[in-house]
């Protein structure tokens, strides 16, 4: 897959100076498709989805930083 | 303001963000060709999107100043933006399998520095828009042959660093996931 990415990458900087502009275009929106793609899956966890449980957040914390007087 | 200066002004600028975003680039390449410091695939990724605001730059040189160029180099900062952002989340609890990959360079890993690359990126295009604007914006104005060989230098410049990652992808990669474990093909 990324070397898929990287092929249409090179592919569109090449006709971006020698080809037509349309082509060009298409070559990089192929590329940009396929790199959005690609971070989908990698940061995609069977176990979590989407989501990040190892950032938490404590309701607790205000009352630690302020000694227990918040 | 004076078409002439403005149109100089945007090819400055155009030229400018693609030399910063190129030294970057090598620099990152140095770093993994002399250190060893093999890349993970959201930081090619972030690589793609750093080309990605280059090729805005690169239409500039070649078609000329148009807004839709800057829109598409905004539009792959923002993704730089987005893929830093998360990656910077993903590691920033330190526990088994997610660490920062690579060296910190002035105390900060590559996907931290990227997160400031991106506000950068969209911070200058940002202010280039509004002083500049784009209410006098025309490009029929003879570049000199300084300007115009300067440009196609860094164009192929940025060509090159683009084909040699993609030959260092496909070493490292295959037509398989991308792993930090060495070169695949090697």
């Amino acid at each position: 897959m990324m070397t898929l990415i990287f092929g249409t990458l090179v592919l569109a900087f090449v006709v971006a100076r020698f080809g037509p502009r349309w082509l060009a275009m298409s070559f990089l929106l192929a590329c940009l498709a396929l790199s959005i793609g690609l971070f989908l899956y990698e940061i995609y966890s069977p176990e979590y989805g989407f989501r990040m449980p190892w950032l938490q957040v404590q309701r607790n914390c205000v009352e630690c930083a302020f000694g227990g007087r918040a | 303001m004076n078409a002439r200066l403005l149109s100089r002004l945007n090819d400055l600028f155009a030229f400018t963000m693609m030399l910063a975003i190129a030294e970057i680039l090598t620099f990152a390449m140095i770093l993994q060709f002399r250190e060893g410091e093999i890349p993970c695939p959201l930081c090619l990724l972030q690589r793609v999107a750093m080309f990605g605001v280059c090729f805005g730059c690169m239409l500039h040189f070649r078609h000329g100043a148009s807004v839709r160029n800057d829109a598409l180099s905004m539009l792959f900062g923002l993704l730089l933006l987005m893929i830093s952002a998360r990656q910077t989340l993903l590691d920033i609890v330190p526990r088994p399998g997610h660490a920062y990959v690579g060296s910190a360079v002035f105390g900060l890993h590559m996907p931290v520095w990227s997160v400031i690359i991106a506000t950068c990126i969209l911070l200058a295009y940002t202010l280039k828009l509004a002083l500049l604007g784009t209410d006098n914006l025309r490009d029929d104005e003879e570049k000199t042959e300084l300007i115009s060989s300067a440009q196609s230098l860094l164009s192929y410049y940025v060509i090159a660093l683009c084909a040699i990652n993609f030959i260092a992808v496909v070493l490292q990669c295959g037509l398989d996931a991308c792993h930090t474990t060495g070169y695949k093909l090697l």
